[in-house]
């Protein structure tokens, strides 16, 4: 048990405890908790000025339980008795009307490996004051204004500390203390009557050194890149060689592939890939995808999954080839497999699903820049899309939207920024035959995925010239 | 909730400074099937006191989940603590609330009971049958799911200048999906209903059958089908994807804290910003469309919510405004302010969201297209400061000669909003709210509804090139 959240941490195991109790009680013949406690405190901006401070603590609880192969659950955000008994008693009340699913089962899980090391709380940072946390947003307003171009219209710096728990009735008990500070800006360039895209990015740090060294470097790339934004030109239509930032890479293809490499989903019958596709080629050779889930700097960093099973590096893709889907128990189970692989994702007021902590795409062998110059002796002009307005359909793949903030290149340099210009493809043809290179250079994504420049033939792009 | 109503307005009458107490509870209950199996049966209590104190013109925010005095006592402290650090640092400070007539008493909308009288059970067996119903369809449907969830609220707010409100209200929506899949291509399609009030109400425009006949018809009919050609085209939007086009398009320009960051709205109230046939309203009760997903009587500052008229024929009149903002841009505040949860601060938010009808038929309006595009089932949506908005749409249809032709794949739209509205030269007589289970995302969720008649513009579709 951490020394700093010692009181916080005893309430959880103990009303964990309390709820296990109520529901093998009440005839649950086993039960998982899963519980939080979060302490949070908020500074807002809003306006280019400081708009709110707060100040939020609170406990919330997540109880599943199993009653004749049917499962139950309910959540609450109290550690009152009398309610902890009916929330026990409601989750048992709910299993005992659901049907039998053979999938769905509660058990005890492997211990933390010795060799796992991932600490994810800090001291100092749970020391900062009120007034540390005031002057940090002071530097991030004050950052974010200096160029009077920029409007904020939103920001915020939050340092939050909490600990979590996963229990169940057949001796699993994992725990653990975390703390953060995140920083957010959403805001435009504005200029005469020329008015940028709206933009936000997020950002995270450990320690309050780390906020130091992070926090004015970030608020300078954001805002320089928003007002960059403002030198806008004119887009053509064309269907051919499009470049994908590491943010577009993100935020379109690796959403697009997580869908088919969901367990649950390839339970439903809804992924294109099934088990026998396992140890084939999929897409094009030069992809690999991981989920990180140790990487203390980013927001997905975890020790255990919603389950309490010990999260571990998977390999999803390794040169093309499909290496393994994600799974929780019900996902191992439906698919045959020996285990869960650690992925049982939500919190306390979700029963468990199936999620990645922090993909990875490795990178290939050239630069972006040199990517970007190879590219233009195919193709002179194309688009280099940043941001994504749009839908990626999961089950076929296809997306459409705006490429909001895209840069139009020549002779594979960006010269303006793209206005009204939408994009159309498929994730897997851009992920496969169309594929044209990827980066070696890769950037993290608001704290989370790490995902080169990709650039691949075949997108259609509708531009403000059509 | 009478007993802490009295004590609320006792530690009011105590404050030193303007507090605002909201107590509130959402008791959530979901269920999930998917082929055949339940995937998630579930049910979720949150409740707590949200307090915001206004401290020498700064913002203080805390919440608690303990109700006891003690605790109240101490929140209330906090929140007054958070405002003073602030209020050091804040430059603009907020200027004193408008006196406004401010809501007491009860405010219930109907089916709260009846609904919280039907058993988990019928609603479990109602959604099973409507997802077997919908595999059962075609050979082609490989999957299908059916979710369904109530949102069930009680809320207490009293401010020390007056509010003493206390509402009631439930919220539901059911989600219908069917996947299917032909020689290796998928596709799928969702039907989507969603009303404030009992289960009755929730499905008297569309049955469950029809919802289970819909989703599977679309979904065979999209495998395979052609994609759209990218470009600018004459669309006829219906009324769903008018309601995204108001919500996403308009509603978000004139929240009066985007206009006081800048957004494309700042500075045009007076202007021609639409077609004259154009009259966009904001409402927390649609007398022609009752039960609407977005009904609200009372906001979450505890003002009566208005119908607010945001653009009468052609001319923009009116922002979206909350207590604050009505203070600065001296006006009467229209009951905007809503949270999601009590630990959120309350935000200007939308309710339901629509375009007056007009006086053609549909069939006319198609009669009269020599080319275009119908467009139907909104796919989720975004918008930008610039007023430049996305939406996606689930099933476009090809218009040639004033008939209805092939169906094509799901696309985007994309446009700057009010050259779009400008645009618009046909409005039909046929009304309706109908974003289904829509929800709108701005920091923290919040149930909306919209719609309008069908209306014929030109647009930006996102498709394909040759």
């Amino acid at each position: 048990m951490s020394k700093y959240l010692k009181a916080e941490e005893q309430q959880l195991e103990n009303t964990a405890l309390e709820l296990q109790s109520h529901a093998l009680k009440a005839g649950a013949e086993a039960v998982e908790v899963c519980g939080t406690f979060l302490h949070k405190t908020k500074i807002t901006l809003e306006k280019q000025d400081f708009h709110l401070a707060s100040a939020d603590d609170n406990y919330v609880f997540g109880i599943r339980t199993l009653v004749d192969g049917k499962q139950g659950f309910s959540s609450c955000n109290t550690v009152d008795p009398k309610e902890l008994r009916d929330v026990a008693t409601r989750s048992v009340q709910i299993a005992a009307v659901s049907p039998q699913n053979p999938y769905i089962a509660i058990e005890a899980g492997p211990n933390l490996s010795a060799d796992t090391k991932l600490d994810l709380f800090d001291k100092e940072l749970f020391q900062v004051s009120l007034q540390t946390q005031k002057e940090w947003a002071r530097l991030l307003k004050e950052e974010a204004t200096r160029d009077k171009r920029f409007r904020l219209n939103e920001g915020s710096v939050d340092i939050i500390a909490g600990a979590t728990l996963v229990s169940n009735s057949k001796g699993t008990l994992m725990r653990v203390t975390e703390n953060a500070a995140y920083w957010t800006l959403m805001g435009m360039g504005v200029e005469g009557n020329e008015i940028t895209s709206f933009d936000y990015f997020q950002e995270m740090a450990r320690n309050p050194t780390q906020v130091q060294e992070k926090l004015l470097l970030s608020t300078r790339d954001f805002c320089k890149q928003l007002i960059d934004g403002l030198k806008t030109g004119t887009s053509k239509s064309y269907k051919g060689l499009a470049a994908f930032s590491p943010r577009a890479v993100a935020h379109i293809l690796l959403s697009g592939l997580s869908y088919h490499v969901n367990g649950r989903n390839v339970v439903e019958g809804s992924t294109r890939w099934t088990l026998d596709d396992l140890g084939k080629s999929v897409l094009h050779p030069t992809l690999t995808v991981e989920d990180l889930p140790w990487l203390a700097d980013r927001t997905g960093a975890a020790l255990f999954d919603r389950e309490g099973i010990p999260t571990a590096n998977t390999t999803i893709l390794e040169k093309g080839v499909l290496g393994e889907f994600l799974m929780d128990s019900y996902a191992a189970k439906a698919l045959g497999q020996k285990s869960s692989n650690g992925h049982a994702a939500g919190g306390p007021t979700s029963l468990p699903g199936v999620g990645a902590f922090c993909l990875s795409l490795a990178g290939g062998t050239k630069s972006s820049s040199a990517l970007m110059s190879e590219a233009a002796t195919q193709q002179k002009e194309f688009l280099l899309v940043h941001r994504f307005s749009g839908n990626v359909d999961p089950v076929t793949g296809d997306f459409s939207g705006v490429a909001k903030a895209a840069e139009w290149c020549i002779d594979g340099k960006p010269v303006h920024v793209a206005k009204e210009t939408l994009i159309s493809g498929n994730v897997f043809d851009v992920l496969g035959s169309s594929l044209f290179g990827i980066s070696k250079d890769r950037v993290v994504i608001n704290a989370s995925e790490e995902c080169p420049t990709l650039i691949a033939d075949g997108v259609s792009v509708t531009g403000s010239q059509s | 909730m009478k007993d802490l109503s009295e004590k609320l307005k006792l530690l009011a009458s105590r404050s030193p400074h303007w507090v605002e107490f909201r107590y509130h509870r959402r008791n959530v209950q979901t269920l999930q099937v998917q082929k055949g199996l339940v995937k998630q049966l579930k049910s979720s209590i949150t409740s707590g006191v949200g307090i915001r104190v206004l401290v020498n013109g700064a913002w203080g925010f805390s919440a608690t989940s303990d109700l006891s005095d003690v605790s109240l006592e101490k929140s209330l402290k906090q929140a007054i603590e958070c405002g003073n650090s602030l209020s050091q640092v804040k430059q603009s400070k907020v200027k004193t609330l408008p006196q406004v007539k401010l809501a007491r008493g009860e405010f219930v909308l109907p089916g709260y009971e009846a609904l919280s009288k039907m058993t988990l059970e019928e609603k479990l067996e109602a959604v099973r049958r409507a997802e077997a119903q919908t595999r059962e369809k075609s050979p082609a449907i490989e999957t299908a799911s059916g979710y369904y969830n109530e949102i069930f609220e009680d809320k207490i707010v009293v401010t020390s200048d007056g509010a003493d409100a206390l509402s009631r209200l439930v919220r539901n929506e059911f989600r219908l999906s069917a996947f299917a899949g032909k020689a290796g291509e998928k596709a799928s399609a969702t039907q989507t209903v969603g009303r404030t009030g009992s289960w009755e109400c929730l499905f008297e425009d569309h049955s469950m059958d029809s919802l289970s006949e819909e989703a599977a018809r679309l979904a065979v009919d999209l495998v395979g089908a052609p994609r759209v050609q990218g470009g600018l085209a004459t669309l006829i939007l219906s009324p769903a994807m008018v309601g995204l086009l108001s919500h996403e398009a308009i509603g978000h320009t004139v929240e009066a804290d985007f206009v006081l960051s800048g957004s494309v709205a700042a500075g045009k109230l007076g202007q021609h910003v639409a077609s004259p046939l154009i009259t966009l309203v904001d409402g927390g009760k649609v007398e022609s469309a009752p039960n609407g997903g977005g009904d609200l009587l009372v906001d979450d500052e505890g003002v009566p919510t208005q119908n607010t008229e945001i653009i009468k024929d052609g001319v923009l009149k009116s922002y979206l405004h909350n207590r604050e903002s009505a203070a600065a841009f001296n006006v009467e505040p229209t009951g905007n302010a809503r949270a999601w949860l009590y630990n959120d601060e309350p935000l200007i938010r939308m309710r339901n969201t629509y375009i007056q009808p007009g006086t053609q038929s549909i069939d006319e309006i198609i009669a009269s297209t020599e080319e275009g595009y119908l467009v139907d089932g909104p796919r989720g949506g975004q918008a930008d400061s610039t007023g430049e908005f996305m939406f996606g749409a689930q099933n476009v249809s090809r218009i040639k000669n004033g008939k209805v032709t092939e169906l094509l794949r799901g696309a985007t739209i994309s446009g700057q909003a009010f050259k779009v509205l400008s645009t618009v030269d046909a409005v039909s007589k046929e009304f309706k709210l109908d974003l289904g289970a829509g929800y709108c995302g701005k920091g923290q969720p919040a149930k909306v509804d919209a719609g309008g008649p069908y209306i014929r513009c030109k647009a930006l579709v996102g498709g394909i090139q040759e």
